[in-house]
Order: C-alpha cells, then sequence, then structure tokens
C-alpha cells in the first residue's frame, strides 16, 4: 500500500486520511462499560466470582442471600472500572491538550493558527524554534540557507544530541513566499513504526522545477514529538498525522507487571480453589449418600421417593457456593488499596527528595512496591546514574609533559597557565582542537554570557575548558567559527565534518583558517582510534601510558590530533566524501570508508582527561546495598578501563587481594569460548573462599556469548555477584536483563539515559533516575528517583516494608475466608450433610467487607523494625528477597491456624449452647463473634508496632462489630431481630466467648513466644535489640568470630541438602536452615550445579547461617 | 457450676415514703442509707445445683407387642396413653422447667430450615407468600397458614403431671421469646387450612386462637441447630421436694421412630448459666491447665537455659563477618 500525498490541497484528501487527533484512549463513552467489563471478566478470579454470583441467583441452592456475593462484587467492579475511568480520563485531557495545541498551518496560501487536530495530510506546518512537532512531517524549507535544521529527537529514540536534517533537493532554494504556494505529490509507504527509515519520492508541480522524482529519506523528516533546536523556523508537508505516526504507530501498552508477590498469590489462590473442589465433591457426595440413606427416614423432610436426575448436582452446587467464600472477594481491593498506598509513601517521602533540583520520587507503577523488596539483581548504567555526568576536564597530557597531575585540576596548574601565556605551539594547537573539533553551539545571551550548546556532555567539558585557557569559542556564523583566543580574534572556516559513530569511536572536522587559509583536519577520539593513526615517526607510548595512568584514576580520555592538508588532497577527498554522502545505499559505510582515507598520519597533540564525578552516596549505597544480597552488574557503554576504574571507586569490586576480576574477552568465537571456559572455571575455584569475584566483559564478546554459549554465559551470570559489561549496547543491556530474568531472578534496573529505557521496560523494576539527560528514562520507569542514593532507602525500607505488609495481608486475608469457612463446613456434618449455612446473609457479608477488612488495612503502617535498624543491617532484606514470609510453607501455618481456630470456634460454641440454647440464631452469633474476637487478637498479635490507627482499627472494629449487631438486632423485621440482646445479657455468652478466645490464642501465642525466644529469626532478634535499647549496631565482630566458627560448621552440614530448595518453614518463623530460591529444578545447568551447587550456596547460605 | 446465688432483698417498708414528705410531722425524715436498710445482694458461697430428671420414653411407651413395629404403632389410630413415674433426686425449686428432648432430628436440614414464611406469619395480608414453604405450601389449592415444613411437623405429645394424685399445673404461658410474640407471630393471623394435607404431619393448631398465642408453634419454630435439642413445654410454679414422685400422663403421638430418634422429657432448674451445662467447667480447666502447664514449662526452659534476648552476636553476618 502507498500513500499519495497532495501537498497543500485543500479539497483534496481531506477525508482519505484521518485528521491529527490523538488518542491513547483505551475507552470512549459508548463502549466504557462493555469493554471494560469484558476486560475485567477475562480475569480469571472475575469469572470465579461471576459463576457464583449467578449460582447464587438460583434459589434452590443458594444458602444465603445472594446478595451477600453481588454486593461486594459490584463494588469490586465499581472501583476498578473507575480507576480505568479516571485513567482514561487523564489520558483524555493529555490528549486534549496536545490536540488543541495552536499551530502555524497554510490554508488557502495563508498562514492561519488552527489547533492541531486539524492537521489534515498534505498540509504545510510552520514550526519555529523549540516547537515540538506536532505530526510527522516531510521538510520543506527552513531559515538556513544550506536547507538544514536541528533538532532533538529524545522522546523518540532517547538520543539527547541535537540531530540534523536537511530539505530534500528538489525544494532547496525556494523563497519562503513561494512556500505557501507549493503543489506537489509526495509518494509514501503506508504509516509503520520504523523511525529510522521512510523511503518516499517526491515531485513537485509547476511552477516549480519540475525535475524528476527526488528520493525522500529519514534526513528529510520531522518526526511527531521531536523539538526544532537552533533553527529559526521550519516548514514541512503533513504526511502522517494522529494516531498513524511513526510515534503513535509505536506507542504501544506497555505489558503490566505482575510482582512475585502476585504470582504466588496467585499460586495460593489456584491451590485454595482446588481444595475447595475437592471439598465440594467430597461433601456434594457426603450429602447425596446422607440424602439417600438417612433423610429419607427424616419425614419431616420430606424428600420426595422419585427425584430428576439434575437433583445429583445440587447438594454439590450448594456447597460450592457455601465454600466460594474460601477465596476472599475483598483481597483483590485490599491489595489495590494498600499498594496504591504504599506508591504514596514512596511519593511523600521526604527523605527521598533530591534536595538541588527538588524533586521528589515518584512511582509511577503503583502495583509493583513488593518487588522492590525482593530484588536479586541491580543492573545499573554507569554515566548519569552513577556519576553525576557533569563532564569537568580535569587533566591532559600535551607532548609528553603532564598537567593537572600535582594538584588534580590542569586549569589551575601553573604550568599549564604560564605555558599558554607564553604561547607554546604544542598547547595553543592543543586548545584549538579542543575548541574547534566539535559540534557545539556557542549560544551568546544579551548579557554577554557564552553558553554551550553541545550533543555530547564531553564535547562541552572541552570547549569550557579551552575557553577557560583563554581560548574562547565566541561565536559560530554558519560554517565560520570565531575563537577568541586572548583578545586575538581567529576565524575558521568549516568545510567538512566527520561525524562520530559509535564504530569509528573518533569525529573530525576540516577546518580553514581564514587568516592563512590552510587547510587542516582536527582530531579527537578514543585512544585506539586515534593512537594507531599516528604518523610514523611519532612516539605514541608517553600517549598511551597517559590514557592508562588517567584511565587508572577513574577519567575519561580523548585523544587530540591534528594534521595539515594539501589544498590538492583536501579537494580530491571531498569530492570522494560529497559523493559517498550521497550514495543512496550504504551510505554509513561508504562515507566511513572515505574518512578512513583522510585520518591518517595524525600529528599527534596530546590527551585530554575529563572527570565524570562520581554521585554523592554511591559507593555506600552500593556496599550496603550488596550487604543485602543483592548483586550489582554494571551496563555501560563507556570503555573497560573507565568502567573498571569507576567499579573500583565506588564498592563496585573489591580492589586486589580481596576481589578478583576476570576478564572475558575475545574477538572469535574460539578465543571467546576459551575465555569463557577459563573465567568460569576461575569462578568456580573462587566461589568457595570468600573473595569477590567479578566478571568484565565487552560488548563484542557479549555479543558472541549470548549468541553461541548461552549456557555457559548463563552459569557464569548465576554464578557471578558483580559484573562489569561495557561497551554494550541499549539492545544488549536488554538481552542481560532478560537473561538474569529467564533464571528467575528478580531484577531491578535503573538507568537514566535514553539508552536505558529499553533496560528498563525489560527489567522486573526499572527505575529512572530523572537526572541531566533528560526524563526519558524517568518517564519510561516504574520509579523515578532522584539520585542514585536514594536507592537503598527505596529497597531496604520501602521495598522491604511493601513485601512484608502485603505477605501479612493476603495471608491473613485467606485466614479470615478459610475460618469461616471451615466452621461453615463442620456445620454441615451436624446438619445432614444438607448445605445449610450457619451463619446469614448480612453476617456473611460484612464479615468480610467491614469486620475484618478494616482492621488488617492498618498493617499498611506496620513496621517489624524501624527504618534505621534496617538500614544499619540491611542483610536483613534476605528474608524478603528469600521470600521468607510468603511461600506456600507460611502459607500452611495460616491455613493451620484457620483449621485450628475454627475446630476452637465451633466445638466450643456448640458444647456451650446446646439443648434447650441450641438456637440457631443465637448459635450462629456466638460462633461470629468468636471469629471476630480471634480475628481481632490474631491481627494485634501479628502486628509489630501499634499506631494509635492500628489501635483505633482493631478494638474499634471490636466494638464497631457489636455495635451494628445491636443496630441490625433491633430491626423488628431482620432474621436475628433481639438476638444480640439476648446473648449480651447472658453470662453464658461472655464466658464462652473468653474461652474461645483463650483457647484460640494461647497455643498460637505460645507457638510466637518460643519461636521469637528460642528459635528466633534474625528480625526477632534485631526487634529485641531494638526494644531492649541496647547496641544495635554490632561491635564484636572480631572475638566472636572465633566462638563462632565451631557452631557454624554444625548447621551447614544439616542445611545442604535442603538448599536451593523453596523455602518451606513453619509458622511464625523460618527456618535458617532454608537459602534463597533456586533457578528451579528443570534448568539446563544441572551438570555444572552439581559441583557447583553447594559451593555457591554456601556463600549465600554463609551469611544467614 | 459453683456459684453464688444472687437475691435481693425486698426493700424497705413501702408505706415509710408515704410518710416522708409530711412535713409538720414529728417523725424524723426516713432515709434508707440511715436506716441500713439499702437493697442488698446476699451473696452465699455454696454451689448451686442445677437438678435435671431425664426420662427417656419413646420406647417404653410403645407397647410391648408394638415394640417391633413401632412406625406401624405410631401411624395407626389407637390410643397412645402411656404413664411414666419421676423421682426427684434433690429438692428443685420453682421455677421448674419442662422440655422434651428430641435426638437425631435435623431441625437445621436445610430443605426444613428454609420452609417457612415469616412474612406470612406476621402479616395477615401476606397469607399467600408461601413461595419458600415447598412442599408443605398449600393444601387443596389454598395456601396454608402457618405454611412449610416446621409449622407442618410441630410436636404433639403432650404431658400431664400429677403429685400424690394432685395436679401439677403446667404454665404454657410466657415459654417462647417475647419478641416472636410480639414481632414476628401476627396477633391477627389465624391458622388456616392446616393440617388439612392427606398427610398430617404434627399437631394441630386451636383455630381460633391468634397465631402469637400459639406458643408452642412459636417455640417450634425457633430452628434448634443441633440435631439434639430441647423445647420449652412449659414452667412448673411449684418446688418439689426431695423424693417426690411424679406422674406423668403422656400422649406419645410424636413419630421419632421412622428415623430412630430419642424422645425425652426433661425436668430442670436453671442457674446464671442456663440448664446442666459441664462442659464450659471442663473446658476452662483443660485450658487454665494447658496454660498454666506451658507457663511452668516456659519457666523451666528459662531457668535451665537462659537466653538473652536481642543479642547481636545471634546475628549470623556478625559472626562470620568474611562470609558474603
Amino acid at each position: 500500500m502507498k500513500r499519495y500525498i497532495y501537498i497543500n490541497h485543500d479539497d483534496l484528501a481531506q477525508d482519505l486520511y484521518c485528521d491529527n487527533r490523538i488518542s491513547n484512549r483505551k475507552y470512549t463513552l459508548w463502549n466504557f462499560l462493555p469493554k471494560n467489563l469484558w476486560e475485567q471478566f477475562s480475569r480469571f478470579m472475575n469469572q470465579y466470582f461471576l459463576l457464583i454470583a449467578c449460582l447464587q441467583l438460583w434459589s434452590l441452592i443458594t444458602p444465603v442471600n445472594p446478595a451477600s456475593t453481588w454486593g461486594p462484587l459490584i463494588f469490586i467492579f465499581a472501583v476498578s472500572a473507575t480507576k480505568e475511568a479516571w485513567d482514561d480520563y487523564n489520558r483524555y485531557l493529555s490528549d486534549k491538550k496536545a490536540n488543541e495545541k495552536e499551530v502555524w498551518v497554510v490554508r488557502q496560501g495563508v498562514k492561519k493558527l488552527i489547533q492541531s487536530q486539524d492537521i489534515h495530510v498534505g498540509n504545510i506546518v510552520w514550526l519555529r524554534e523549540n516547537d515540538e512537532v506536532p505530526c510527522d512531517l516531510v521538510l520543506l524549507g527552513t531559515a538556513d540557507p544550506q536547507g538544514i535544521c536541528y533538532v532533538e529527537t529524545a522522546a523518540l529514540d532517547g538520543e539527547t544530541d541535537l540531530k540534523t536534517r536537511v530539505i530534500p533537493s528538489a525544494s532547496m532554494g525556494i523563497d519562503f513566499e513561494l512556500l505557501h504556494k507549493i503543489k506537489g505529490v509526495i509518494e509514501c509507504p503506508s504509516p509503520d513504526k520504523d523511525i529510522r527509515r521512510f523511503d518516499a519520492n517526491l515531485r513537485l508541480f509547476p511552477p516549480f522545477l519540475d525535475n524528476d522524482m527526488c528520493p525522500l529519506t529519514i534526513k528529510n523528516t520531522l518526526l511527531q514529538s521531536c523539538y526544532l533546536r537552533n533553527t529559526e523556523w521550519a516548514c514541512g508537508v503533513a504526511v502522517y498525522t494522529g494516531n498513524e505516526t511513526k510515534l503513535g504507530m509505536s506507542r504501544g501498552i506497555a505489558e503490566p507487571k505482575l510482582t512475585a508477590v502476585d504470582a504466588m498469590i496467585d499460586k495460593l489462590t489456584g491451590a485454595i480453589f482446588v481444595f475447595q473442589i475437592v471439598v465440594v465433591i467430597v461433601l456434594g457426595i457426603a450429602g447425596n449418600i446422607w440424602k439417600n440413606t438417612e433423610a429419607k427416614k427424616q419425614w419431616y423432610v420430606e424428600y420426595p421417593n422419585e427425584s430428576p436426575w439434575y437433583e445429583l448436582l445440587i447438594i454439590p452446587l450448594r456447597f460450592e457456593l457455601l465454600c466460594s467464600i474460601m477465596i476472599p472477594i475483598s483481597i483483590k481491593v485490599s491489595l489495590d488499596l494498600v499498594k496504591s498506598l504504599y506508591a504514596k509513601f514512596i511519593d511523600w517521602d521526604d527523605q527521598m527528595v533530591d534536595l538541588e533540583t527538588r524533586i521528589r520520587s515518584h512511582a509511577t507503577n503503583t502495583a509493583i512496591s513488593e518487588d522492590l523488596g525482593q530484588v536479586e539483581y541491580i543492573l545499573t548504567d554507569k554515566t548519569g546514574t552513577l556519576t553525576e555526568n557533569k563532564m569537568i576536564f580535569k587533566r591532559c597530557c600535551i607532548r609528553g609533559t603532564f598537567y593537572g597531575n600535582e594538584n588534580g585540576d590542569a586549569l589551575s596548574d601553573a604550568e599549564l597557565l604560564n605555558a599558554v601565556s607564553t604561547g607554546s605551539t604544542d598547547v595553543i594547537q592543543f586548545l584549538k582542537v579542543m575548541a574547534i573539533c566539535n559540534t557545539v553551539v556557542p549560544i551568546q545571551s544579551n548579557t554577554g554570557v557564552i553558553s554551550y550548546k553541545a550533543q555530547s556532555q564531553d564535547e562541552e567539558a572541552l570547549v569550557r575548558a579551552a575557553a577557560s585557557l583563554h581560548m574562547v569559542f565566541v561565536n559560530k556564523n554558519g560554517n565560520v567559527l570565531e575563537i577568541n583566543f586572548n583578545g586575538l580574534l581567529l576565524r575558521y572556516e568549516v568545510l567538512d565534518i566527520l561525524e562520530f559513530t559509535s564504530d569509528r569511536k573518533r569525529m573530525s572536522v576540516v577546518v580553514k583558517c581564514c587568516l592563512s587559509g590552510k587547510i587542516y583536519l582536527l582530531s579527537k577520539g578514543a585512544d585506539e582510534a586515534i593512537l594507531p593513526l599516528a604518523r610514523s615517526g611519532q612516539q605514541t607510548r608517553t600517549f598511551s601510558e597517559a590514557v592508562e595512568q588517567y584511565a587508572q584514576l577513574g577519567l575519561r580520555t580523548l585523544c587530540l590530533a591534528s594534521r595539515e592538508l594539501d589544498d590538492d588532497e583536501y579537494r580530491e577527498w571531498s569530492l570522494m566524501f560529497k559523493e559517498a554522502n550521497s550514495k543512496l545505499v550504504d551510505r554509513e559505510w561508504r562515507v566511513a570508508e572515505v574518512c578512513q582515507r583522510l585520518e591518517h598520519d595524525f600529528e599527534i597533540l596530546g590527551v585530554a582527561a575529563i572527570e565524570d564525578r562520581l554521585q554523592d552516596g554511591v559507593p555506600e549505597t552500593i556496599s550496603t546495598l550488596r550487604k543485602a544480597g543483592i548483586n550489582f552488574w554494571m551496563l555501560t557503554g563507556d570503555k573497560q578501563n573507565t568502567a573498571i576504574q569507576i567499579a573500583l571507586s565506588c564498592n563496585f569490586v573489591s580492589p586486589e587481594p580481596k576481589g578478583q576480576l576476570l576478564l572475558l574477552s575475545g574477538k572469535t568465537e574460539d578465543e571467546v569460548c576459551r575465555s569463557l571456559e577459563r573465567v568460569l572455571l576461575t569462578m568456580r575455584i573462587t566461589n568457595t573462599e570468600p573473595k569477590d569475584v567479578a566478571f568484565v566483559v565487552d560488548g563484542w564478546a557479549l555479543e558472541i556469548a549470548l549468541k553461541h554459549y548461552r549456557k555457559a554465559f548463563t552459569e557464569l551470570a548465576i554464578l557471578s555477584r558483580t559484573a562489569i559489561c561495557c561497551r554494550v549496547t541499549p539492545s544488549q543491556k536488554a538481552q542481560l536483563v532478560e537473561l538474569l530474568k529467564s533464571c528467575d531472578y528478580r531484577t531491578l534496573a535503573i538507568g537514566d539515559g535514553g539508552n536505558d529505557v529499553r533496560m528498563i521496560q525489560q527489567a522486573d523494576i526499572g527505575v529512572g533516575i530523572s537526572g541531566r539527560e533528560g526524563l526519558q528514562a524517568a518517564r519510561a520507569a516504574d520509579y523515578s528517583i532522584g539520585k542514585f542514593r536514594f536507592l537503598t532507602r527505596l529497597i531496604l525500607v520501602h521495598g522491604r516494608y511493601s513485601y512484608n505488609r502485603t505477605a501479612f495481608l493476603s495471608q491473613y486475608s485467606f485466614y479470615k475466608s478459610l475460618l469461616i469457612c471451615f466452621i461453615q463446613i463442620f456445620f454441615s456434618f451436624i446438619s445432614g450433610v444438607s448445605g445449610t449455612s450457619l451463619f446469614n446473609s448480612v453476617s456473611l457479608m460484612a464479615y468480610n467487607v467491614f469486620y475484618t477488612s478494616i482492621p488488617v488495612l492498618v498493617s499498611v503502617l506496620d513496621k517489624d523494625l524501624s527504618e534505621n535498624t534496617v538500614m544499619q543491617h540491611p542483610q536483613i532484606l534476605f528474608y524478603c528477597q528469600a521470600g521468607r514470609l510468603l511461600n506456600p510453607s507460611t502459607f500452611a501455618g495460616w491455613f493451620g491456624r484457620a483449621l485450628f481456630h475454627a475446630i476452637v470456634v465451633f466445638v466450643i460454641t456448640i458444647h456451650s449452647f446446646v439443648f434447650e440454647k441450641s438456637e440457631m440464631e443465637e448459635v450462629s452469633m456466638v460462633a461470629l463473634s468468636g471469629c471476630i474476637w480471634l480475628q481481632a487478637f490474631v491481627v494485634a498479635l501479628e502486628t509489630n508496632s501499634f499506631t494509635i490507627l492500628q489501635h483505633l482499627a482493631i478494638w474499634g472494629n471490636l466494638v464497631a462489630f457489636y455495635a451494628i449487631n445491636l443496630i441490625v438486632s433491633a430491626i423488628p423485621s431482620s432474621e436475628m431481630h433481639t438476638i444480640m440482646f439476648r446473648l449480651c445479657r447472658q453470662p453464658l455468652y461472655w464466658t464462652t466467648i473468653i474461652l474461645i478466645t483463650m483457647a484460640g490464642m494461647g497455643p498460637v501465642l505460645a507457638l510466637k513466644y518460643f519461636r521469637y525466644t528460642y528459635r528466633s529469626s534474625k528480625i526477632n532478634i534485631l526487634q529485641q535489640a531494638e526494644r531492649l535499647g541496647g547496641p544495635i549496631l554490632s561491635l564484636g565482630n572480631i572475638e566472636s568470630q572465633s566462638r563462632s566458627l565451631e557452631k557454624d560448621i554444625s548447621p551447614l552440614s544439616i542445611s545442604q541438602p535442603k538448599n536451593r530448595n523453596p523455602v518451606y518453614e513453619p509458622l511464625l518463623s523460618d527456618s535458617p536452615s532454608a537459602t534463597r530460591r533456586s533457578i528451579g529444578p528443570g534448568t539446563p545447568f544441572d551438570f555444572f550445579q552439581s559441583q557447583t551447587r553447594l559451593s555457591s550456596t554456601y556463600m549465600r547460605n554463609s551469611k544467614d547461617n | 457450676m459453683n456459684s453464688n446465688s444472687p437475691s435481693t432483698s425486698a426493700g424497705g417498708p413501702g408505706s415509710a415514703d408515704s410518710t416522708a414528705p409530711r412535713r409538720n410531722s414529728k417523725r424524723p425524715k426516713y432515709s434508707r442509707f440511715t436506716q441500713q436498710e439499702l437493697p442488698a445482694c446476699k451473696p452465699i458461697l455454696t454451689p448451686k445445683w442445677v437438678v435435671e430428671i431425664i426420662d427417656r420414653y419413646e420406647t417404653d411407651c410403645v407397647p410391648l407387642d408394638s415394640r417391633n413395629d413401632k412406625v406401624g404403632f405410631i401411624q395407626s389410630p389407637q390410643d397412645k396413653t402411656c404413664h411414666r413415674n419421676l423421682t426427684v433426686p434433690k429438692r428443685m425449686k420453682r421455677p421448674i422447667y419442662v422440655y422434651y428432648q428430641l435426638d437425631n432430628f435435623y431441625q437445621n436440614h436445610r430443605r426444613y430450615v428454609k420452609s417457612r414464611s415469616d412474612q406470612q406469619l406476621r402479616n395477615p395480608g401476606d397469607e399467600g407468600d408461601t413461595s419458600a414453604c415447598e412442599p408443605e405450601d398449600t393444601a387443596h389449592g389454598m395456601p396454608i397458614v402457618p405454611c412449610g415444613l416446621i409449622a407442618w411437623s410441630l410436636f404433639n405429645d403432650t404431658y400431664n403431671f400429677t403429685r400424690n394424685d394432685q395436679l401439677v399445673t403446667i404454665n404454657k404461658t410466657g415459654i417462647s421469646w417475647k419478641s416472636d410474640r410480639d414481632h414476628k407471630f401476627g396477633k391477627n393471623v389465624y391458622p388456616r387450612n392446616f393440617q388439612n394435607n392427606t398427610l398430617v404431619g404434627g399437631a394441630h393448631l386451636v383455630a381460633n386462637k391468634s397465631l402469637s398465642e400459639q406458643e408452642d408453634l412459636i417455640v417450634w419454630m425457633r430452628t434448634a441447630a443441633l440435631p439434639t435439642f430441647r423445647k420449652l413445654y412449659g414452667k412448673i410454679e411449684v418446688d418439689l421436694q426431695a423424693g417426690d414422685v411424679i406422674n406423668v400422663e403422656l400422649q406419645n403421638n410424636y413419630n421419632t421412630y421412622s428415623f430412630d430418634g430419642k424422645k425425652k422429657l426433661v425436668l430442670s432448674t436453671t442457674s446464671w448459666l442456663g440448664g446442666k451445662n459441664d462442659f464450659l467447667g471442663i473446658a476452662y480447666l483443660v485450658v487454665g491447665g494447658l496454660c498454666f502447664f506451658l507457663s511452668l514449662v516456659f519457666t523451666i526452659i528459662y531457668l535451665v537455659k537462659p537466653r538473652k534476648l536481642g543479642d547481636p552476636s545471634y546475628l549470623s553476618w556478625n559472626r562470620n563477618p568474611g562470609g558474603h
């Protein structure tokens, strides 16, 4: 399919293509209800609830009033529908804002201000500097006589540098006025989402140059959501509009992320569902047997002698309805509610505010806070994330002379200043390259202060440094650069720019000195891209040493070089360059090849070292989080040496004796394979020693390893706690995240730039730093923070609390539902297995909605340990990471507790209220109050810190229970009229309740006390220490070491067979033998693990034992 | 259950109050306080026993020749009068409650417990509201009042007590809940079309008494949650002395023979906790004993092997610092 676009044709093509109305909305006013319901019912849990609710409409089988299920169900649906509607409304508002933005569009040959949504395909749109491009345009004219304009494409691809766009040759040189009347046709493909491709043809109609088809490429386009920069105006014809733009097409709805806790809850729900089905089948069969034997004799029940076959189904269905409360309908609402509160706590946290920029931390994704507490791997970007991304020129080496080595700052090095003032040619040449060899645009403000707009931070740092050394880059006038050196104005004409690409790793400019007419080639680039091209005879050893030395200090190095060109040589090359530049196929490769022809025989001028300072608190953050058992991987596009140096300086790896770096390198498959095997071998051996081993890999070797030796590399990834990956591309970053995720590790990716977006989106948790490289990463991320050091708090405080709270809340929800359901099941055994509900509809509904959900909701305020304690003992995060608080075995504990409490409540109730007191409604209320009392004490027992709100909710709820029931009892028409008044007057009732509470809580309390005192977990110990006010900070590392040695051996040997199994632990505690989650038995690394498992788990285990 | 018996003094002489306001009287102002005549509770720390007489009669009241076909006997129209002698073991203070106890009778069966129409019972206008009453909803095309299985199967054994050939009156008013009489069973709802079907379930109702006065029905319709239950039959308002022999003349009409249900006649006094029930006492003793035992065990463990709370050296990462 192709589309033909008639430029500036007001009547044509108006209706052929959509207008420029952007719509991110999911719903319209009309389809909201059906579509939303359909979406909600595509979830299994909702289908289940709907089925139950529908079954309840059948009065023959429903044990209670259908309202007891329909009420909560409708409430839940209304809540999530309202949330969806609200989100959609906000999207509508932001769409509206974009749609109603005013733009200049040519209509009937006149420029008019219209709303952005009224742009049609074929319209000519005019943009001024810093305008956002409203739709995809083909450039027709710019203010620049060369037909160039600059755009910032950050919103599109995350690259923050300015890109140049040129007008197609056909429209070159058309007058400003004529542009309003231009006519023509563009043949272009149907909309797609490829932002790097646009293959189209343009033909202008007479009276304009009616030459042949003029080919168009992506270079001739302005894509939606880019910004026009450094160009006074530009105009273009709209080719794709609305949701059909390249951006609109690639806009996808991000997959909702599911946390490990959610997955576990789903799993447990499934288990409960299976349990429920089993119960229903067993009770159904038992019920039918009872009916056919016993019930026939019970004449007062009047069972008909003959019944249709489907009667057999009635009893099982009744039990299904009776047991449907086993899966608590309220759990989803409660979880959504507390999750959004966790997110709000992050937003509100005053300790995570970047004081410099006043940026607060923000949780964009409100649903995944628990995962923060379960992070096992952090993959971090380097530049801008660990470092400040403020490049400062620190040192240099010019012709073998080192400047800045003494005081660490070349700009204040007297020797260099002296050299500048005396006019040393080498130094001046060096400074000239610093000032000229770049694509920086100086902008002089009204006050005369010059600011620089640069594509890269390095270039800006160099230009600034040159300026402070009296080589001021003053002005860029077209192609002419003006440089003020000590008051002397030098002009250079830029003839060609040999752009930087990541393959070439260098950039060059060809300039002509306006004074002498000499032509120079000035280059700067990575050492390996420059030094080998030195002219024969020049010694480059000092420079390599300088590079080495600077890299050791963690500085970024750039080599500067120059060469004087002959006129002829240049002219000859220039032709080739132009030709290559106009090639349609393989242009980049051709251009690179042509550049190579010029870039040789360099006169190496020197090495500039630029410092990228570490952010505040980065080393502390990393060491704290490493203590918490989190593994760090650094993924950077920077070069190996710099990456390693940064890694060393921020505690990423320990220096030599303790730490060891294993290099994984190689250019060919064989080399990489050998290297990988060697690294793996070392890794396996050293794993038994308490040593910090990290592997270092570069992008090239990584590519090969991922492609051909994925298995071995995966094993390496699992074994190593630290890795440094340098020279990696954004997609490789995402691949590494994917690799770790496939091993079942929880990953957190943190980055600040557009190149980290893919990794951030891929990871379980994406954290963006709202930094200097723009907000691109922060916008794509689940959490955005101002500084790297907030990560500690985000994980240790917010993540940990969220995990603990959700673990409690979800299991408690199941506990209370199971409790009441077990009582119903027990009751069915004394009611002829006929499926009678002991509780009435009002009680059942209120039990789930009021009595039990409010006290537990305040558990969002519960803190098991104070924030300070957690910060001092980050190791405690282990409990969350390993999922110690929510797993099948803790759940089994809650299940057992529900069973025990149900037995206590049921047995005591039916034995105290016997004979003349066994009235149905009374017995039901006694049992219900027993449940309420028990659950209040259970919540109280599981709460670690009581705030006033918790007291209010727990005890207030108990009071409210009586208040509500007394009110209901006062209504004459209600089923339970006067019941509660009668009960409250009876001493028997109160003695029974006290007995239930004592019998129910006594053993649980004793067990908890025993665990707390004699089998205390690390959390318990810290709680005790905290409460005793003793030294929480551990002091006695050294003297306790010897004593603990023999202690350590025994538990280890016992615990080893259990290693790497999912944690099964008894109620209320955590056995010290259990360890972290394994990569699962089905993984293909069993061969390696037979030998490495024990050793690797030793390391992870040893911090627990 | 041992209990003190709360008893209230009758209060001061009422005539004193009427004289108090007279101002010109020479008599000093009467005050219960100054005269130490405040009403007082006089606890006596003696156990008060609940005395209970239980008489199981469902087999004994079937003549010997009918015992192999009890169901046939109960369904036959012959005379089912039966005489029982009860001996009072201990002095029983009034009021003495007379219960009948049924066993293996599932009033809580789902089919049974729902088979009633509260609307109909309350409101004379709603007599057609019998949808829940299936299968005892209509007879001869007319709605039954009161409808449903519960009402239909109303217990119909009757008891008459004589002591030393003197009739002991049984007070059958006030045996149901007051709230039921006032709110659940209408004052102007009369039984209609009741027990008119071919199959007669239980007792008939007096046609010209409103439902709120039919206390046996009201008691019966408070369904029991357990298959063994007692329902109040009446109250004996005189004290029975130890050794008294009470002759019961009962009409054994109700069919519990089809499902092997026991029938018992129970005479019982009450205490503050209600009737005779040992469970709570035993349960308290067991739970208390368990708590005592546990606390003893914990104390011993604590004394034998004390453990310092919150010792940081228990933290493993403090024990082997190089371990990770």
